[in-house]
């Protein structure tokens, strides 16, 4: 058997898929990057390989993506996060209907993508150089807030009043907002609701710029977040699709460009 | 891998709950910042707060059982509205969810109150949603905006408003105007304007003016009871509020001020140098460039906008208690105090500005002007040169309705404020 591994090596998780040569994905794994991204992407590689129970040698081509894509040096190809993204986007979703536009928000950074009818990206807008809208920004406002991350979307829910909104769009300031918010005794319910509409509403700026095309698509971790989601289709106005592992989109692509760059090859 | 769609069970909002959200979390970030940010509040502000959360978080129509008349400008006599039992309503707008509707209705470099007035009106989601609008031909955003806003649906008649002030040839005009506007409402409401009836309005009308002018008489003092914010918050209630209560809530205030005042309860800080507020009217929730003076630790002691002082300033001063002279006083009262910019000369205002300058002993004053509100663009020259001659320092700045434009706009303010305590500390020495 050939397989083929993407290694998407973010800011704050290493992703890695393992597809086959029809593309089927048969695992996944995510650790966390810590402070050696190139040590833990071996382990996490070597982990996820005795887990699906393959052996290494078969796995015949090596697509890195993601941020730190050049510190994987073993890779047969490395490719950049927004085409990798593009390409696992549409192969998760080809059972159901087409995907005009990605929405991925990571650990330091979001994006949106737009797509053509082939899949090609036409069209991309990342956010400045700022952890605002990103996953880290959720990251510090759980922290605040004394929640769990895993839990702000069921918080979400639960807000009874007026969400409260950030105005900062920095993720410093945002801080001592939230701070000042609870020193005057507001709801954390109505304090994440207001965050996570505070982070839909620059997503869906930044969707704007390349045009908001209906197939929406949305992955990345905070993509997890039940409450997040639904702020975020409210401020597009539409349903937006949630793959089953919003997380490994972008490594899953590079394992099928790894397919497509091995198939042309040979 | 397949497809979850975790979001399944909820429902996405309608246009219209997403406009009341948006609207809300804008208003409750103004309303909690009243709250919460400044020291010593009011006991008697409570009752507004509660209003605006009222009336902007949670939708709640205040008029059920009158003709609610919509007034898009200053220049229509809420006591001709108030003596055909009717209800006026202002609709001049200060939200950015609204101004960000109206933008896709007009230019986008028009003025953001414009805007917001007509993308308010266009979603067709108002609380006290009016029966009929009475729009003066005013500046040429807001009157080419009535005919816009008939597009929608509504009953819009245009109230002819003269550019100059001066002449007869105007002030005859605007009579006629009036007249026309006070039987074209009677007719709708099937009421008579009647001696009596309208002699009542003048006199709730006149007795609110009269509150006004207390109010602002304490803010005369040293030591000052009440923040320039609140102020805004309470002459805002004005342009919707049932008369009755606001007179009630009004009273109150003014006793927890004259206590105030006697205890020598001062909102500021020690040299927190005393701003009198200018140019286009800040409209709840827009209340940024107050709240940034404010915030930064200078006061307001006095405005010249349409919004506060201009609206409750000037009394209808009545010869004959006839109704006809009655109509002429109110139209001479609403034209010839009038001070807004679009008239073609208009010294009064600045000569206003001088006089609360000196009467509310300030220290500067800040003139803002909205970007695309052409006429306070246009007349800032001659106020600033005024300003320049009397020897009052003066700050010009030009902003919207969006929120995310405050970082520049600080630095200027603080820079501004902080000039005028190094000004007032010499002084002291």
């Amino acid at each position: 058997m050939k397989y083929f591994a993407g290694i998407d090596i973010g800011s704050t998780a290493i992703k890695i898929s393992i597809a086959d040569e029809n593309k089927n994905l048969l695992g996944h794994k995510i650790t966390a990057s810590g402070s050696m991204f190139y040590k833990y992407a071996h382990e996490t590689l070597d982990a996820l390989v005795s887990e699906i129970g393959i052996n290494k040698e078969d796995i015949i081509y090596t697509v890195a993506t993601g941020y730190g894509r050049k510190i994987f040096k073993e890779a047969d190809e490395n490719i950049s996060e927004i085409t990798a993204n593009a390409v696992g986007a549409r192969a998760a979703a080809r059972d159901h209907g087409e995907i005009k536009t990605i929405i991925n928000i990571g650990g330091q950074d979001s994006k949106a993508i737009s797509l053509d009818e082939e899949g090609n990206v036409t069209n991309f807008a990342m956010n400045d150089r700022c952890a605002a809208g990103t996953g880290k920004f959720l990251d510090a406002c759980a922290m605040n807030l004394e929640i769990r991350v895993e839990d702000l979307g069921e918080k979400h829910f639960a807000s009874t009043g007026t969400p409260l909104s950030i105005n900062s769009t920095c993720a410093v300031f945002a801080e001592s907002e939230i701070i000042g918010l609870l020193g005057n005794s507001h709801s954390v319910e109505d304090i994440v609701c207001g965050v996570h509409y505070s982070i839909a509403k620059r997503i869906v700026k930044l969707v704007k710029r390349v045009g908001i095309k209906e197939g929406i698509y949305f992955d990345g971790g905070p993509a997890l977040n039940i409450g997040l989601v639904s702020a975020i289709e409210n401020e597009l106005s539409c349903k937006i699709f949630i793959p089953q592992y919003p997380q490994i989109t972008t490594s899953y692509g590079a394992a099928i460009i790894g397919v497509d760059s091995y198939t042309y090859e040979n | 891998m397949s497809y979850i769609n975790r979001s399944e069970n909820h429902k996405i909002e309608t246009p219209v709950e997403k406009q009341n959200r948006h609207k809300a979390m804008e208003a409750i970030k103004v309303i909690n910042t009243l709250k919460e940010e400044f020291k010593s509040p009011l006991k008697s502000m409570e009752y507004f707060y509660r209003l605006f959360e009222d009336v902007y978080c949670h939708q709640k129509s205040l008029h059920t059982d009158k003709v609610k008349v919509g007034t898009m400008c200053i220049q229509i006599p809420s006591e001709i509205i108030y003596a055909l039992d009717g209800v006026p309503i202002r609709l001049c707008n200060g939200f950015y969810t609204d101004d960000e509707i109206g933008s896709d209705l007009m230019p986008s470099k028009s003025c953001p109150l414009v805007k917001a007035s007509v993308g308010h009106l266009s979603s067709q989601n108002l609380s006290d949603k009016p029966h009929m609008i009475y729009s003066p031909t005013t500046c040429d955003q807001k009157t080419k905006a009535g005919a816009t806003i008939e597009s929608f649906g509504y009953d819009v008649v245009d109230v002819d408003f003269p550019r100059t002030k001066e002449s007869e040839i105007s002030r005859e005009f605007f009579r006629r105007s009036i007249r026309s506007f006070a039987s074209d409402l009677s007719k709708k409401t099937g009421k008579k304007l009647t001696k009596k009836n309208l002699k009542a309005s003048i006199g709730k009308i006149g007795y609110a003016q009269s509150l006004y002018h207390r109010l602002s008489d304490l803010r005369k003092n040293k030591n000052l009871p009440i923040l320039g914010v609140d102020m805004f918050l309470v002459t805002n209630a004005f342009f919707f509020d049932k008369i009755n209560n606001w007179i009630e809530a009004t009273e109150m205030l003014l006793q927890e001020l004259e206590t105030r005042v006697q205890q020598n309860v001062h909102v500021g800080g020690k040299i927190s140098p005393r701003i009198v507020y200018t140019g286009s009217p800040p409209i709840f929730p827009n209340y940024k460039i107050p709240l940034l003076i404010e915030e930064s630790d200078a006061v307001i002691v006095a405005d010249e906008t349409c919004s506060s002082n201009r609206m409750f300033n000037d009394r209808v001063a009545v010869d004959e208690w006839f109704v006809n002279d009655m109509l002429d006083s109110m139209a001479d009262k609403y034209l010839k105090a009038c001070t807004c910019p679009i008239f073609s000369k208009n010294d009064d205002r600045i000569r206003r500005i001088i006089e609360l300058v000196r009467s509310h002993n300030a220290d500067g004053v800040v003139y803002q002007a909205f970007a695309g509100c052409t006429v306070y663009e246009l007349e800032q020259r001659s106020v600033l040169e005024a300003m320049e001659k009397e020897g009052i320092s003066i700050l010009y700045l030009e902003s919207d309705y969006s929120p995310s434009q405050s970082g520049q706009l600080s630095t200027r303010v603080e820079a501004f404020i902080e000039s005028l305590k190094m000004k007032k500390r010499k002084k002291g020495k």
